[in-house]
C-alpha cells in the first residue's frame, strides 16, 4: 500500500509578519498579499523568522535564519488567518475564541495546552445517562451516532477529538460489522479508549486497542482459541494480519522517510510472511470478555482477560522475535506488541498516516522523516510519545508553509465528517434537546458518504495510498485518500446535506449567526470574516469578488435578508474547492 | 500445513519483462497505440455485464457443498461445527446437464434455493474453483515458488484489487473499465459506460473510461441547478461556478471536475429514468444488494434514453469476512445474494433483456475449508455464479476440487489452488460483451498465459487462446 512519493521542492519563505489583527473584520484575506504569517517550530524551538516578504530563502539564508531563531526565543504572533488555518489542521477549525486563543498563546503553546484540556462526558457515560441502555437497545446502534457527533461538534477538547477521529480511521472498528449485544456501548467504549490514549504513548494505545472488547469482536481476538492439531484447526488470523498490515508496519519495509525500501533487484521487501501471520495469530488466543453482571456489561469497557487454558502454548516466531513454548499469554502478548512497537517501520508508517489525516496527502520525505524522528525519540528520548508525534506533525515547517509557498499539489481534501463538524463549531451549533441526533451520515447521495465509526471495512473510508483513476492528478506518484469517497453521488449529497444543516434543519442543531448577520450589510466584511473562519483566508480575490457580488443580490431589507446573505455565503464557501481542499 | 512465502519479488521482476513484451512504458501503463489499432467495438444491440462483488472473501465451503455420501462425509468431517446437515441440502441439489465425474453431486447452500430454478432453466452456471492467477500454476509449482503469482495473496485489499484489475493494490484501472475503453465509443453517452451503485471500484475504471457512481436512491440533483440559494439565483449560479471551475491546485481541480461531471450526469440520468415506466418486479428494500440491483435494472430500463449499448455495472455486498460466527452470519448473507440475483434476473425478463444481461459473482478470495473455531480464514480459489439468458446454464464450468485437506488442490487448510483463472472467466465475459480476441490482452494482460476457450459459458465463443503449457 505505501507508495514512494516525490514531493516538489519546497522553498521556505520567511515573510514579514503582518501586524497582529485584533478583530476578524480586518481585511485579512489572502488575496495577492504574501504576508501571511510566519513559519514556526515546536515549543522547544521558538522561531522569529525575519527577512523581507518576497525573498526566496536560499538554503544558507534559511539555516542562518533558523540558527538565529533558536537563540531568539521570540514568537511572532500569528495572523487570524494563520491561526484559523492551524485550527483546521489541529482541530475542526474554530470560532473567534479559538482563533484568538491561538493568536495570543501561539500555536505551539496552544497545542501544549490542548493536551491538558478536560473532555466533557465520555461516550459511554453520556449514552447511559440518556437511557440508551434500555432492553430495546441491546441489538441496535441506538445512541452511538448521537454521542459521536456530540463529541465531534461540541466537546471542549477539540484537538483530542480530532486525534481520536484520526486514530479511529487507522485502528478501525466499525459499527457496520460488530455483531454483538450492546455494539453501541462497545463502540462507545472504543472511542473513549482512543480519546483516553490520544496523548499518551503509542505502546499503551496499541495494547488498549488489542484488548478492546469492540476490537476483539471486530477482528476476532475475542474467544480466539489455540490451535488443535487433532482437527487441524488453526487460530483465527484476522487480528494478527491486520495489526501488522494496517495498524503498525504495513506490507513493505520502509525507510524512515516513508519511501518503500528497495531489496534485491530494486524490489520491495515484504514485512511479513503468511507463516508469520499464522504464528502471531497464536499469540492472540485465550482472550475474552470478563464476566459482568451488569445489564449493560461493564466488561465492554475493560480490557479482555486471559483464559490460560485456551492460550496457545506452542513456540512462535515472527518478525525476528521468538516466544518459547509454554510462555504465559500475558508475557507472549507483551513480546508480540513490543516487537511491533519497536519495528523500524512503525515511525514512518504511523507518522505518514497521521500527517495525511491532519495536514496533507503528499508530505515530503523530509517531513515524514521529522515526524518519524519525533516518534522514535521525542520528549527526551521516549519512543512512541503521542504528544511529540502530534506536535511534530502540526508544527512542522511544511505544515506551516504559507499558501504562496506551496506547490499545486499541496494540501488535502477535508473529510466530509470534519467539514460538518467545523460548521458546527464555527457557528457554535447547539442541540436544544441535547440529543445531537445527527444520525448515521453514511448515505452517499443524501448525506456525507462518511460517518464516524461506520467505515465499510477495516480499510477505513479511504486508503492512504489511493490514486484516483484516469490520472486525474496529472502525476501518478500523488495520492489523495479522500478522493476515494469523492464521487458523482457524494459531491452532490454533501452539498445538499450541508445546505440543510446551514439552514438549521439538521436535527435540532441551531447555529449562531448573530455576529455574521450583524455585518451582512457589508458583503466584503462578511466575506472576509467567513474566509478567515472557514478557510484560513485562503480564498482568492477572484472568489471574493464573485461571492460578494452574489451576496449583494439578496436585498438586506428583505425578510431574513441578512440571515440569507450569511447562509448563502457559508454555502458558497463550503462547497467551493478552495475550502474543500485545505492547504 | 504452512502456507509458503509469496512471490512478490519474482512477480515484479518478471512484470518488467512482460511490459517489455507488451511494449509499454511502465508496468501498468497500457500501450495506447496498440489499442488504437484495434477497431472501436461497435454493436447495434445492447449488452451489459454486472459484477456482484461479495466483499470479505466468500466461504466457498458452505456455498457449494458436496452432497453425494462419500464427499458429504469428507466435508462434514473437515468442517465440523461449520457443516450443514446433509438433510438440509436435499432441496438444493444441482442436477447439471452433464453429470459431474465420479458420481459427485453438489448442492447449493439451502439459503441459495431461489437460484435453483435459474440453474435448472439453464440461466445460471457455476464456475468452479476460480481465483486470481498470473500463469497456470500447479501445486508443486506453488510450493516451489517457481511461477509468478499474484502478490499478497491473502490480503483483502490486494486480492480485491487483483480480481478487479489483474494488478495489485494501487492499480488505477480494472478489466471492466478496460472493456469500456474499447466499447464506449459505441455508446451515445459514454459517461454511463461503467456505473457503480457501490462507490468507487477500480473494476470500472479504464484508462480513458471512468465510472459513474450512483446511490440506491437514484440520481441526485444539486439544488442550485434549479432553485435559488437562500433567495438568490445569482448565489445559486455562483455556488455552481465556484464548485465546478478549473483550478491550478490538482486536488481542487479533481473536486471541481467531479462536481461538473456529477451535475451533468445526474441531470441526464434523472431525465432518462423519469421517462421509463417503473419496474413491476419486486426487490426487497431491506436488502442492500437487492436495492443496488434494482437501481441497475432501472438504469438498464433507461438505456435507450441514455443511448448506451455496452455497459458494465458494479454492485457489492459486505460482511463475508467470516473469521468468526460463520454459521450465524453467512447464511443470511447468502439469502440476500440469492434474493437479489433472482429478483434482478426477473427484472431483466420483464425488460425483455434477459439474454442481453449477464451477472457474475466475485470475491477477493474463498476461505479455508478447515475451521478456525467458529469461522474460516482467508483462502484463494472459490466457486462463483454466472447468471443470464445468454449463459449456457445448468452447468458447471471448470474443475471440481477434491474434498480434502492436504489434497491435490490444497495450499493449506483447504485453501484452494484455483484451477480456473479469473482471466479465463473474465475473457469469456468480455468476449460475450464483444471484445475481440485480438484485443483481449489489452483488457486482461495475463490472459495470453491461459487457454481462454475452456469454460464454454456462452455459445459460439472463440476467444484468443494460447495452448496451456
Amino acid at each position: 500500500m505505501a507508495l514512494s512519493q516525490t514531493e516538489p521542492e519546497q522553498t521556505l519563505r520567511h515573510e514579514t509578519p503582518p501586524a497582529p489583527s485584533t478583530t476578524l473584520q480586518e481585511n485579512d484575506n489572502n488575496s495577492d498579499s504574501a504576508a501571511l504569517g510566519v513559519g514556526f517550530l515546536s515549543a522547544a524551538l521558538l522561531s522569529a523568522c525575519g527577512g523581507n516578504g518576497n525573498s526566496a530563502g536560499s538554503p544558507a539564508v534559511v539555516s542562518a535564519d533558523l540558527a538565529r531563531s533558536q537563540k531568539a526565543a521570540v514568537v511572532a504572533p500569528l495572523s487570524a488567518n494563520d491561526a484559523s488555518r492551524f485550527l483546521s489542521q489541529a482541530a475542526f477549525g474554530g470560532n473567534d475564541t479559538d482563533i484568538a486563543a491561538v493568536q495570543s498563546q501561539g500555536a505551539a503553546a496552544w497545542l501544549q495546552n490542548q493536551f491538558s484540556v478536560a473532555t466533557d462526558q465520555p461516550n459511554w457515560a453520556w449514552m447511559m445517562s440518556q437511557g440508551f441502555n434500555s432492553v430495546a437497545d441491546v441489538e441496535t446502534t441506538d445512541g452511538i451516532d448521537n454521542s459521536l457527533w456530540r463529541k465531534l461538534m461540541a466537546s471542549p477538547d477539540t484537538v483530542r477529538q480530532r486525534i481520536s477521529l484520526a486514530l479511529s480511521e487507522i485502528f478501525v472498528v466499525s459499527l457496520e460489522d460488530l455483531p454483538m449485544p450492546w455494539r453501541n456501548f462497545a463502540a462507545a467504549a472504543y472511542m473513549d479508549l482512543l480519546a483516553a490514549n490520544a496523548f499518551g504513548n503509542f505502546r499503551s494505545l496499541l495494547q488498549a486497542v488489542t484488548l478492546s472488547p469492540a476490537m476483539g469482536v471486530y477482528l476476532g481476538t475475542k474467544g480466539n482459541e489455540k490451535e488443535d492439531p487433532a482437527t487441524g484447526r488453526e487460530a483465527d488470523e484476522n487480528y494478527a494480519r491486520e495489526v501488522m498490515q494496517l495498524f503498525t508496519i504495513g506490507l513493505n519495509m520502509l525507510n524512515n522517510d516513508g519511501s518503500v525500501a528497495s531489496g534485491a533487484g530494486g524490489k520491495p521487501i515484504p514485512t511479513f510472511t503468511p507463516t508469520m501471520v499464522t504464528q502471531l495469530a497464536q499469540v492472540f488466543t485465550g482472550w475474552n470478555f470478563a464476566n459482568s453482571a451488569a445489564a449493560v456489561p461493564t466488561s465492554l469497557q475493560a480490557p479482555m482477560v486471559l483464559n490460560a487454558s485456551l492460550h496457545s502454548t506452542s513456540a512462535k516466531s515472527f518478525l525476528g522475535a521468538t516466544i518459547a513454548a509454554g510462555t504465559d499469554g500475558n508475557a507472549a502478548l507483551k513480546i508480540a506488541l513490543d516487537t511491533l512497537f519497536n519495528h523500524p517501520n512503525l515511525p514512518p508508517f504511523f507518522g505518514r498516516q497521521l500527517i495525511q489525516r491532519m495536514v496533507s496527502s503528499n508530505p515530503s520525505p523530509a517531513y515524514i522523516s521529522r515526524v518519524a524522528a519525533a516518534f522514535i525519540s521525542g520528549n527526551g528520548g521516549l519512543r512512541g510519545d503521542m504528544k511529540s508525534v502530534i506536535s511534530a506533525v502540526l508544527t512542522d515547517p511544511e505544515a506551516q508553509t504559507s499558501i504562496t509557498g506551496l506547490s499545486n499539489s499541496a494540501g488535502k481534501l477535508r473529510e466530509p465528517v470534519i467539514r460538518l463538524a467545523q460548521w458546527a463549531r464555527t457557528f457554535k451549533a447547539v442541540s436544544a434537546s441535547g440529543k445531537w441526533a445527527v444520525g448515521d451520515t453514511t448515505n452517499p447521495s443524501l448525506k456525507l458518504g462518511q460517518s464516524p465509526l461506520r467505515s465499510p471495512t477495516v480499510f477505513n473510508f479511504f486508503s492512504p495510498g489511493f490514486v484516483p483513476p484516469n490520472n486525474v492528478l496529472g502525476n501518478p506518484a500523488l495520492v489523495a485518500p479522500e478522493l476515494q469517497i469523492t464521487t458523482e453521488a457524494t459531491v452532490i449529497g454533501y452539498a445538499n446535506f450541508l445546505q440543510t444543516a446551514i439552514n438549521g434543519q439538521l436535527a435540532d442543531l441551531t447555529p449562531d449567526y448573530s455576529i455574521e448577520t450583524a455585518m451582512a450589510s457589508n458583503p466584503a466584511n462578511l466575506f472576509n470574516r467567513l474566509n478567515t473562519l472557514l478557510a484560513g483566508g485562503q480564498l482568492s480575490s477572484a472568489t471574493a469578488t464573485l461571492i460578494q457580488n452574489a451576496i449583494n443580490t439578496i436585498p438586506i431589507t428583505s425578510t431574513n435578508g441578512a440571515l440569507n446573505r450569511v447562509k448563502a455565503a457559508i454555502m458558497m464557501i463550503m462547497c467551493g474547492p478552495e475550502y474543500i481542499v485545505q492547504k | 500445513m504452512n502456507v509458503p512465502n509469496m512471490h512478490r519479488r519474482a512477480f515484479l521482476r518478471k512484470s518488467a519483462l512482460m511490459s517489455a513484451v507488451l511494449g509499454t512504458a511502465g508496468p501498468w501503463a497500457l500501450n495506447l497505440a496498440a489499442m488504437s489499432e484495434a477497431a472501436a467495438q461497435t454493436a447495434s444491440d445492447y449488452k451489459a455485464l454486472v459484477c456482484v462483488f461479495l466483499v470479505g472473501g466468500n466461504d466457498y465451503g458452505n456455498t457449494l457443498i458436496p452432497y453425494d455420501n462419500t464427499n458429504y462425509n469428507l466435508y462434514q468431517s473437515i468442517r465440523g461445527q461449520l457443516a450443514y446437515p446433509q438433510s438440509a441440502l436435499a432441496g438444493t441439489v444441482l442436477t447439471p446437464r452433464i453429470a459431474l465425474p465420479d458420481a459427485r453431486q453438489m448442492a447449493l447452500a439451502p439459503e441459495l434455493a431461489p437460484l435453483v430454478p435459474l440453474f435448472n432453466a439453464g440461466n445460471m452456471g457455476v464456475v468452479l474453483n476460480v481465483g486470481p492467477l498470473v500463469e497456470p500454476t500447479t501445486l508443486t509449482q506453488y510450493f516451489n515458488n517457481s511461477v509468478l503469482l499474484p502478490p499478497n495473496l491473502f490480503s483483502h485489499i490486494d486480492q480485491q484489487t487483483f480480481w478487479q484489475s489483474s494488478n495489485p493494490n494501487g492499480a488505477t484501472s480494472g478489466w471492466g473499465g478496460r472493456i469500456e475503453d474499447l466499447m464506449m465509443s459505441g455508446n451515445g453517452n459514454s459517461m454511463f459506460s461503467g456505473m457503480s451503485v457501490s462507490g468507487n471500484a477500480v473494476f470500472l475504471s479504464g484508462n480513458t473510461a471512468s465510472q459513474f457512481d450512483i446511490g440506491t436512491s437514484g440520481p441526485v440533483l444539486l439544488r442550485e441547478t434549479s432553485q435559488p440559494l437562500f433567495g438568490s439565483m445569482t448565489c445559486a449560479r455562483t455556488m455552481q461556478t465556484l464548485a465546478t471551475q478549473a483550478r491550478a491546485n490538482v486536488l481542487e481541480n479533481a473536486v471541481t471536475g467531479m462536481m461538473q461531471k456529477a451535475i451533468t450526469g445526474n441531470a441526464s440520468l434523472s431525465t432518462a429514468i423519469s421517462g421509463v415506466p417503473a419496474l413491476k418486479t419486486q426487490f426487497d428494500q431491506t436488502n442492500s444488494l437487492a436495492t443496488q440491483l434494482q437501481m441497475v435494472a432501472k438504469l438498464i430500463a433507461a438505456r435507450g434514453a441514455l443511448g448506451v449499448k455496452r455497459q458494465v455495472f458494479f454492485v457489492s455486498l459486505g460482511g463475508f469476512d467470516n473469521h468468526t460466527m460463520l454459521m450465524e452470519q453467512h447464511p443470511g448473507l447468502l439469502t440476500k445474494v440469492a434474493n437479489a440475483i433472482s429478483s434482478f434476473y426477473n427484472a431483466t425478463v420483464e425488460l425483455g433483456v434477459a439474454n442481453q444481461v449477464t451477472s457474475f459473482t466475485a470475491s477477493e478470495f474463498g476461505r479455508t475449508l478447515s475451521p478456525n473455531g467458529d469461522g474460516s480464514d482467508h483462502g484463494w480459489g472459490s466457486h462463483h455464479f454466472v447468471v443470464g439468458g445468454a449463459v449456457q446454464g445448468q452447468s458447471f464450468y471448470g474443475t471440481l476440487p477434491v474434498t480434502a485437506v492436504g489434497g491435490p488442490d490444497d495450499v493449506g487448510q483447504g485453501r484452494l489452488l484455483p484451477s480456473t483463472a479469473v482471466d479465463q472467466l473474465a475473457a469469456s465475459l468480455a468476449s460475450w460483451l464483444g471484445v475481440s480476441a485480438s484485443n483481449m490482452s489489452t483488457v486482461l494482460p495475463y490472459s495470453g498465459n491461459f487457454n481462454l476457450n475452456t469454460l464454454n459459458i456462452f455459445a459460439n465463443q472463440t476467444t484468443a487462446s494460447i495452448p496451456a503449457t
